[in-house]
Parts: structure tokens; C-alpha cells; sequence
């Protein structure tokens, strides 16, 4: 059975992310009951005390709201990580080089960034990490996205002692306060793509940082690791498991009997989470739809026999139906000089 | 400036400067000051007691007159006057911070307020005439205009002083939108605005970007309030050693906009060194250890589409 964890039940400790949070608005004069609003906190929670996912994407919204300016989102950012977990955060700190660090972050995702759930993949000299949303938050999502983002790319620019020339792709249209994006970032932004998803030339992976101590960071690997693992929300678990079964057509019977509930249950858990199963299948059928695309140089014909589709045609038309683009352009994006992924592998 | 309160001599120039911003601009203070509806509530709550203790003081000292002679056009004229005088008197308590200008503008109105409330009493209450406070009370209405006429003479030096002081950090016209939290400075959208504007005409025009060296290293290790600090600080010493036409904006972060109006790129870039110099010798503190501030900038003419000439310096700022 897959472990999950709903975003109603209380699993983040109070001490951590949330406090962080609801610091940084107390520190720009919001009383404690615009913070709190509706989040079922009042009187701001026990230092010892579990919050849900919920309640605390309630207090995120509610700090962006009360705030109301566009660096926001990236201020949290910069104070996110490493974070204050222990273990968890010490083998962050301990990372001897950025491969290390973003294969550290994903294994304690849950403990680290449990809002967002990053994936890393690497090819060709191409290193790419993405977020997924772990507990399905659409309408913070973009905001989530640039906190997670800048936290990760303010880690490494301490840990490395320098800027690394990351790439950005957004899965949202330009923003009005691309600015923002441009100083906590980096300029090197592409907005309107199918993920949210950060590159650098893999050159990078190895590349060892001051201060950098195999041993240190295995010590620490080694204490985060033997403390019992928190599990992933729902949406990132369902995300994990149709990327292993993609090519085996899931179907919702299927994957809720995998996940230990009746079908109905995993429906209406599922809707709790703002999402269904059919539109969580539909964007892992794209991710992998645009990685064969990118890394197997492969045509509509092989990435409909991939995916389990009848012909290239049945595939065309659903990957319009995922994305409201056909492969055609996409791909043409890719190989051309427009190519995001193309230029990053080319430079 | 006469409102500010004399600064003792051992602050350094930096910390006077910021003291006068702070204490000029409608900043996080006032505003702190202005959301609380009990404040509107207790101002509301005075001028309506002010309002109801005079009808009160009628009703005991007077003799109704009938309802049948009251002259109904007379009492709609003065008691409406006195209630929309009590209305620009609560909105200018709730929308000013409290001061000399503030105290006679409100004072103003009020005794506007209370002259024509006994002008509209003593419409429905017969009053003795040979009464001296009824007569006093009336001459609350002329009192209150020339206390306002003061109130506006003040506040057209305040205005000055004001607009002297934002010069730098607007140019040619003022918009209300809102300035940056932390330095005061307008931000990257009214930056935009300002290029397409300078886009438009065939006057040479400079942009400078600087960023803070290792700023993020600051925030890290002093906190995000000493970074915020390190931001106002460099933000004083940049106006104080820019022209008056020039203007300075926060664009983001640690990252700073100065147009220069009439200066080519290479004017620019010149002065944009010398900027960057004196913010070099600047001794700026944490407490009491010593954090070095220094300054990166990339300079480009100022001409094109806004969005992709900011692109392109932002880009050039990456690489430096």
C-alpha cells in the first residue's frame, strides 16, 4: 500500500515552515488575527503543536493577501531553507556539491518543502528540477512556485559561494512583477511552458563547494535518514506512482486499490485536494509525452506506442486536449533555436 | 522643515537623513496608525457628542418654536452645512498623521461644524437675544474659517517641502501609487512607465542597475531587518548624490533603477562608477560590526521597449 498523507491531517510541526511564515508577517505590523483568519489557529499555534498542510496553506494565503506586494512570495523563499529540521536540514547544509543537495532535498521532500514536491532528472548535460504540487493548491500555486524556487536558488548561491546560471520555465503566462523574478532568479526566464521547472548545465552537478566534506555529509545523511520518514500528500504520491505505471494505462479502480481505498473514497479525496484523477494522469502523460520528446528526439508514432495509444493521430488529439498545443509546434520549439531544453544542452 | 524634531549632533548624516524621510512620508507608521477603525470610530464618536451636547444646551436654555414656523430651507441649508463641515473633519483626522496642520484643518471644520449647528438650532429654539453665548456660538463660523485659512497656509509649505523632497523620486508627475515599504523609492512598474514615457522623446537617457554585492550573505547572517536597513542606507546615499532630474527606483530585491534624463550611456556609466564609489566609502553598521557595503551596475541607453531593454540589463547584471 502507498503511504499518503491528507492535507487536512496535522503533520507539519508548528515550529517549522508555519512559523516561519507567520513570523514574517508579524514583522511587517499584521496582527496575528489577519494571519490566522480561517485556518482554525487562533491564538497562534503551540510551539510543539502539528499543523496540516491546510491550515498552513491558509496562512501563506492569508500573509500574501495581507501583504499584498509582489516580493512577497520571494522573501519566504529566501528564509526557507535550509529550514530548521534537524537532521533533515543539516544534510542540506552538509551537501559537498549541488547533486547531493537536490538529491538530499527530493529524498526529505516531504519534511523540507512539504507543499511542493521537487523532482530531479538528469541527461544529455542537463540537469532539470521540477515541482509538483503536493497537497493541490491551484490558486497559490504560481506563488508557491516562486517561493520554492527562490529558496532553492538562495541555498546554493550560499552553500556554492556563487550564482549558478540556472534557467526558469513557468507553467503560467508573464506576470507584472516579472522584476522580481528577474533579481531573485535569474534572467533567463520562460514563461507559458508545461512545468515549473528549474535547468543548469549538469557541469554544475559535480563541481565540489567550499566547506565541502564527503564525510560530513554522509554522517548527516545518515542521521536524517534513519528518522522516520514523513509521507508525501496525495497528490504528489498519486504523481510518483502514474510516473512508474504510465506505460500500463492506470485506470482509477486500478490505482485506488493501490492505494488501500475504495474508488469512491480516492474520488472524493482526490476532490478535497482540488484535483481528479483524470487531470492528474493527463499532466503525467504530458511531462512524459515532452520528455521523449526532448531526450529521445521521438515522434508522435513512438510516443503513442510509449503511452499506450492506438495510433499517432489519438495521440495528436489528446495531447491538444492536455496542453492546447500539438506536438508539432512543441516540438519544433524544442529542436528549433527557440528550444529552452536545445539551448541550455547546446551552450 | 519646522515639523521635524532637532536631531542630536551624534547621529551620523545617513541616520538624520533617513530620520526626516521617516518622519516626512506617510510611512509604515502612519499607516500602522490610519487602519484601525477605532480610531475613525473615536473621532466619530467626539464630533457627534460635540453635535448632540449643543442641541442638548438648546433644548434646556431655549423655547421651542412651532413646528408650524420653523423656515425649513434655513434648517436644511445650516444643518446640512454643519454635517458635511463634521464629515471633512473626520476625513481629514483619519487620512493625515496627527501634527500642526492636521490639528488646524480639523479644528477648522469643527468650529465650522459647531457654528452652523447653532445657527440651525436657534432656527427650531428660541433663544434670548440678549444671550451672550448664543451669539458666541455663532461667531464660531467665521472663528472656524480663518483657523482653516491657516490650516491651508501651512499646509501649502508642507506640500513644498514634500515635493522638494519626493523630486528625486518621482519626476515630472505624480501618481498615487504606492512606494516601496522599505526605502520610500518607487518601484520596477513605475520605472516602466517613466521609460516608455523617455522612449518616446529624442533626448538622450541613461538606465543604471546597481545590485549590493553578497547582499543575500547579509540577510543571511544579520537577519532580514539589518538587510532591509542595508537597503535604506544605500538607498539615502544614492539620492544624495544624484541630480535632481534624475530619478531612483527599487526594481527588486537588492537591485536599484536610476534614470538619467540627458546623459548618453557613457555619461551614465561615469556617473553610475562615481555612484557606486560613494557607496564604497559609506560605514555601514549591524550593530556594532562593520558591514561592508559595494555596489555592481551595468548601464544601457535608455531607449527601446521597456520590458526587453530591462531584460537585457538584468541579463548583463547576471553576468557581471
Amino acid at each position: 500500500m502507498i503511504a499518503w498523507q491528507p492535507a487536512s491531517e496535522a503533520s507539519i510541526p508548528a515550529r517549522l515552515q508555519p512559523a516561519l511564515a507567520l513570523e514574517y508577517g508579524r514583522s511587517h505590523d499584521l496582527p496575528d488575527a489577519a494571519l490566522l483568519r480561517e485556518t482554525g489557529l487562533a491564538g497562534g499555534p503551540a510551539p510543539d503543536a502539528l499543523v496540516s498542510p491546510a491550515q498552513y496553506l491558509q496562512l501563506l494565503a492569508n500573509t500574501l493577501r495581507a501583504l499584498d506586494s509582489p516580493d512577497t512570495s520571494f522573501m519566504l523563499g529566501q528564509l526557507m531553507l535550509p529550514g530548521h529540521d534537524g537532521a533533515a536540514s543539516h544534510a542540506l547544509v552538509q551537501a559537498p556539491n549541488l547533486r547531493v543537495l537536490l538529491e538530499t532535498l527530493c529524498r526529505f521532500h516531504a519534511r523540507l518543502t512539504p507543499l511542493l514536491r521537487p523532482r530531479f532528472e538528469t541527461w544529455d548535460g542537463v540537469a532539470l528540477l521540477y515541482w509538483v504540487d503536493a497537497y493541490g493548491a491551484p490558486s497559490l500555486r504560481p506563488a508557491l512556485v516562486e517561493m520554492h524556487m527562490t529558496a532553492l536558488v538562495a541555498l546554493c548561491r550560499w552553500l556554492g559561494g556563487e550564482r549558478l546560471p540556472w534557467r526558469f520555465c513557468f507553467n503560467r503566462g508573464a506576470p507584472r512583477h516579472i522584476e522580481q523574478h528577474q533579481v531573485h532568479l535569474g534572467a533567463d526566464l520562460r514563461f507559458g511552458c508545461q512545468l515549473d521547472a528549474m535547468l543548469v548545465d549538469a557541469a554544475w552537478l559535480d563541481r565540489p563547494w567550499p566547506r565541502a566534506s564527503e564525510m560530513a555529509s554522509r554522517l548527516a545523511q545518515h542521521a536524517a535518514g534513519s528518522e522516520p520518514a514523513r509521507a508525501p500528500g496525495l497528490p504528489a504520491a498519486l504523481y510518483d506512482y502514474l510516473l512508474e505505471h504510465v506505460r500500463e494505462a492506470p485506470t482509477l479502480e486500478r490505482t485506488a486499490s493501490d492505494f488501500g481505498v475504495s474508488p469512491a473514497t480516492f474520488k472524493r479525496q482526490l476532490l478535497r485536494h482540488h484535483t481528479h484523477f483524470q487531470g492528474e494522469l493527463d499532466q503525467v502523460r504530458t511531462h512524459v509525452a515532452l520528455w521523449l520528446f526532448q531526450v529521445r528526439r521521438a515522434d508522435n508514432e513512438e510516443v503513442a506506442r510509449y503511452l499506450g495509444f492506438h495510433d499517432a493521430a489519438n495521440f495528436r488529439r489528446s495531447f491538444k486536449r492536455w496542453t492546447g498545443l500539438t506536438p508539432g509546434p512543441i516540438r519544433a520549439a524544442i529542436d528549433g533555436e527557440l528550444g529552452w531544453f536545445a539551448r541550455l544542452s547546446g551552450a | 522643515m519646522s515639523c521635524f524634531d532637532p536631531v542630536p549632533p551624534r547621529h551620523s548624516f545617513a541616520v538624520l537623513s533617513l530620520r526626516r524621510h521617516l518622519a516626512a512620508l506617510p510611512s509604515a507608521d502612519f499607516l500602522a496608525w490610519c487602519s484601525p477603525m477605532n480610531v475613525v470610530a473615536r473621532h466619530l464618536v467626539l464630533l457627534v457628542g460635540l453635535l448632540v451636547s449643543f442641541a442638548l444646551l438648546f433644548v434646556g436654555a431655549g423655547v421651542a418654536i412651532p413646528l408650524a414656523e420653523w423656515d425649513l430651507v434655513d434648517i436644511a441649508s445650516e444643518g446640512g452645512t454643519a454635517l458635511l463641515a463634521a464629515l471633512w473633519c473626520l476625513i481629514v483626522l483619519c487620512s493625515r498623521p496627527d501634527g500642526r496642520v492636521t490639528r488646524l484643518l480639523a479644528g477648522g471644520l469643527a468650529c465650522i461644524m459647531l457654528g452652523s449647528w447653532a445657527d440651525c438650532l436657534d432656527e427650531a429654539f428660541d433663544i434670548d437675544k440678549s444671550a451672550l453665548w448664543d451669539n458666541a456660538l455663532e461667531g464660531l463660523l467665521p472663528f472656524g474659517m480663518l483657523v482653516l485659512t491657516a490650516g491651508m497656509y501651512y499646509w501649502r509649505h508642507e506640500q513644498a517641502n514634500l515635493s522638494e523632497h519626493m523630486r528625486k523620486r518621482e519626476r515630472l508627475f505624480r501618481s498615487h501609487r504606492p512606494f516601496d515599504r522599505i526605502t520610500q523609492l518607487a518601484d520596477a512598474a513605475y520605472l516602466r512607465e517613466q521609460l516608455r514615457r523617455e522612449s518616446g522623446n529624442g533626448q538622450p537617457c541613461a538606465l543604471v542597475l546597481f545590485d549590493i554585492d553578497d547582499f543575500h550573505r547579509i540577510n543571511r547572517e544579520h537577519g532580514h531587518a539589518e538587510g532591509d536597513r542595508a537597503l535604506q542606507a544605500v538607498a539615502h546615499m544614492l539620492l544624495l548624490n544624484l541630480r535632481n532630474d534624475d530619478l531612483l527606483c527599487r526594481y527588486a530585491g537588492d537591485r536599484f533603477a536610476v534614470l538619467m534624463p540627458g546623459l548618453t550611456q557613457p555619461e551614465g556609466d561615469s556617473a553610475a562608477r562615481h555612484l557606486c564609489h560613494m557607496v564604497g566609502t559609506m560605514r555601514h553598521h549591524a550593530g556594532s560590526r562593520r558591514v561592508p557595503l559595494t555596489l555592481r551596475h551595468g548601464c544601457a541607453d535608455a531607449h527601446g521597449a521597456p520590458d526587453a531593454l530591462l531584460a537585457g540589463l538584468c541579463r548583463q547584471m547576471d553576468a557581471v
